[in-house]
């Protein structure tokens, strides 16, 4: 019996390398040293051990890195991310994988603004759904009522959501903790009663309908295929966007308000307009990604927009991981994917998908991106390990 | 020349009154000590001058510019830098952020440069990369700079506090009670990272505890007492002045009998 090593915590900065790396290094010495200890004669290569070392290596080739997020730019990594988003829908060329991936990528965008939001600058809002559903129906009631071009109304909903986002902000960013995330809340439910009421504009509970595809210039996105070229078009863009930002002197001014107040202060940050700035680029966001959602759906109705919605996205990026930008993105493939998933059993659906939510946060705390790689070396080194104990005994 | 001066300065809390008209001047490129027992009104003061807490009436000019309804930020931007007594460091970043966090005031770019990396982004972020290492060095804490800033032991923390303040170029530092809970040796380095700094043209105005450190290195001492401000001057004429010596020994005979030798 030996008893196990530590795992690899992996925590930031202290690991040169991928984590993975490390990780490989520890099933190894775990390897050796539980061998000498029980005094078998080493063995210089066994192919066992390829098992677990080719797809360990595999993993690390492609697994995000989320403890050095911060002071590298872009790498070799993300010209992968971006190679398989791009060849993916024509080798899985299926309208229903599509369909599905189109609405990923608009929870993605929503879930990368408000990652910005809550992870870097540990804020909480629970009113994001509203400005998703401003940016909907800004692009809805701008494309039916007084036949705007899509392209422009796309643009138009976010500076809706924007201007909306910093009238609301004032007042709201100057709650901390609960408070904000109560007024967040009532924001929300507002937007949803003010929505319902105002029949002439919004068309009430009903919604609207008929909103054209999404065009730009003559070209029109009507197919699946398209569409998800669209929404993951500008997944990437806002991507980009959002990783210059942490990487630059706004990241580092986000994390200094999420840690400390006082001190951010201390070297001149304006906090309360920090704060500001990034609530109004989520909520920008957060109107891109309704405009679009509109375009596609065709539709735009309350109910679409409600609490509900709010916590999913947020389960999103709690799920994901927060402080990395990576997180977001794969919280919202993982949740659209499962709803989908469960969605065939019905009124079991909902009872399944909370478990599985739990059992995330269980065992992933920080997030799927953080834990991932190390839960799978804990794994498979076990695994490894409980095979040769056994071999032992017999 | 003068570069703080704080003029009848009164604020309370619930009717007690913490400082009672305490007039102060601080000359710009010395180091000017603040000592006091517990409860004298010294984080009051430093409260009141980086614009924590507001007083009740009086002013406080820094530069000949009136600051007193400044908020924090405003007056860490005019040039006031500032370490606190409870170490607030950024754990969230890695050592090296930590310091260039300190330089943004001084960097360019908004948001939408920043997230189009532009190209004098990318130079401006290079610079201070370059910058905040040398100022790591300085520090002896360019090892680590790679490390997140919560992973390194409390005085590393301390120093990188102090490295942060510095970063942002400030022209008066506020040092409230930088060698609290740190060992005889660190006390060390700590006096001489502030004699530096004096020389490098920072005025210093440190609250300390710790008279060893205080009495060595500050130019001048202010004394406060039940929120007045009872002695001025050299640190020997502090040290003889028999007002001082009562307000200490008072505390020490009663209350407090681990207080330090004047």
């Amino acid at each position: 019996m030996v008893a196990p090593l530590p795992l690899p915590t992996g925590e930031r900065g202290r690991v040169r390398g991928s984590n993975l790396e490390i990780g490989i290094l520890h099933v190894i010495a775990r390897e050796t040293m539980s061998s000498r200890t029980a005094k078998v004669p080493q063995t210089q290569f066994r192919k066992r051990d390829l098992f677990y070392l080719v797809p360990l290596w595999f993993i690390s080739l492609i697994a995000p890195d989320p403890y050095l997020y911060h002071k590298k730019g872009f790498k070799k990594k993300d010209i992968f991310y971006l190679a398989v988003i791009c060849l993916a829908p024509l080798i899985w060329s299926d309208s229903h994988f599509h369909h599905l991936m189109v609405l990923a990528g608009i929870y993605a965008i929503l879930a990368l603004g408000l990652s910005l939001f809550m992870g870097y600058a540990g804020q909480i809002s629970l009113g994001h759904a509203a400005f998703f559903g401003i940016g909907a129906y800004t692009t809805a009631i701008l494309t039916t009522r007084y036949a705007v071009p899509t392209f422009l109304a796309f643009w138009a909903s976010a500076l809706t959501a924007a201007l909306i986002a910093h009238l609301m902000g004032r007042p709201i960013l100057k709650l901390k903790g609960y408070f904000l995330a109560l007024a967040t809340l009532g924001f929300g439910e507002i937007f949803l009663v003010i929505v319902r009421e105002s029949t002439n504009l919004t068309g009430g509970v009903i919604g609207i309908f008929g909103i054209p595809w999404f065009s730009v210039l003559g070209f029109s996105f009507d197919t699946y295929l398209k569409q998800y070229y669209l929404a993951w078009g500008v997944v990437t863009g806002l991507f980009i966007f959002s990783k210059n930002l942490v990487r630059s002197k706004v990241g580092r001014a986000l994390l200094a308000v999420a840690a400390s107040e006082d001190a951010a202060s201390s070297v001149g940050m304006n906090v309360s307009k920090t704060k500001l700035e990034i609530f109004v680029l989520g909520a920008a966001f957060a109107g891109w990604a309704g405009s679009l959602f509109a375009c596609i759906m065709s539709t735009a109705s309350p109910e679409a927009f409600s609490l509900g919605f709010t916590i999913l996205v947020v389960m999103m990026v709690v799920l994901g991981g927060m402080g990395n930008l990576y997180g977001p993105i794969g919280g919202a493939l993982l949740l659209t994917w499962l709803m989908d998933l469960l969605s065939k059993y019905q009124e079991y659906s909902l009872p399944i998908y909370s478990v599985i939510l739990i059992l995330f946060l269980i065992f992933f705390p920080d997030g799927i991106g953080a834990r991932l790689n190390v839960r799978v070396i804990y794994l498979i080194g076990y695994w490894a390990k409980k095979k040769k104990r056994n071999k032992g005994k017999l | 020349m003068l570069l703080l001066s704080i003029e009848e300065l009164i604020k309370e809390y619930d009717g007690i009154r913490a400082l009672d008209r305490v007039s102060l001047k601080v000359e710009k490129g010395r180091i000017k000590g603040l000592i006091g027992p517990n409860g004298a009104g010294k984080s009051t003061l430093f409260h009141l001058i980086s614009g924590v807490e507001k007083p009740d009436s009086g002013k406080i000019f820094f530069k000949e510019k009136n600051i007193t309804s400044m908020e924090p930020h405003e007056r860490s931007a005019l040039g006031i830098g500032r370490t606190f007594q409870t170490l607030q460091i950024w754990g969230n970043m890695t050592v090296v952020e930590n310091i260039m966090a300190g330089m943004n005031r001084r960097l360019k770019g908004g948001f939408l440069s920043c997230g189009l990396w532009l190209p004098w982004i990318r130079r401006s972020e290079n610079e201070a990369l370059k910058e905040a290492k040398e100022i790591l060095d300085s520090l002896g804490l360019l090892g680590k700079w790679e490390s997140l800033a919560s992973q390194l032991p409390y005085g590393k923390q301390k120093l990188l506090e102090l490295g942060r303040a510095l970063a942002m170029k400030p022209e008066l530092l506020l040092l409230d009670e930088p060698a609290s809970g740190l060992t005889p040796l660190e006390i060390e380095q700590l006096s001489e990272q502030v004699s530096q700094i004096r020389q490098e043209g920072v005025t210093v105005f440190i609250v300390e505890h710790h008279m060893g450190m205080v009495m060595e290195i500050a130019d001048e001492i202010a004394v406060l007492h039940n929120g007045e401000l009872i002695a001025e001057g050299t640190p020997e004429a502090v040290r003889k002045n028999p007002q001082v010596i009562e307000a200490y020994l008072a505390r020490r005979s009663h209350t407090n009998p681990a207080l330090p030798e004047l």
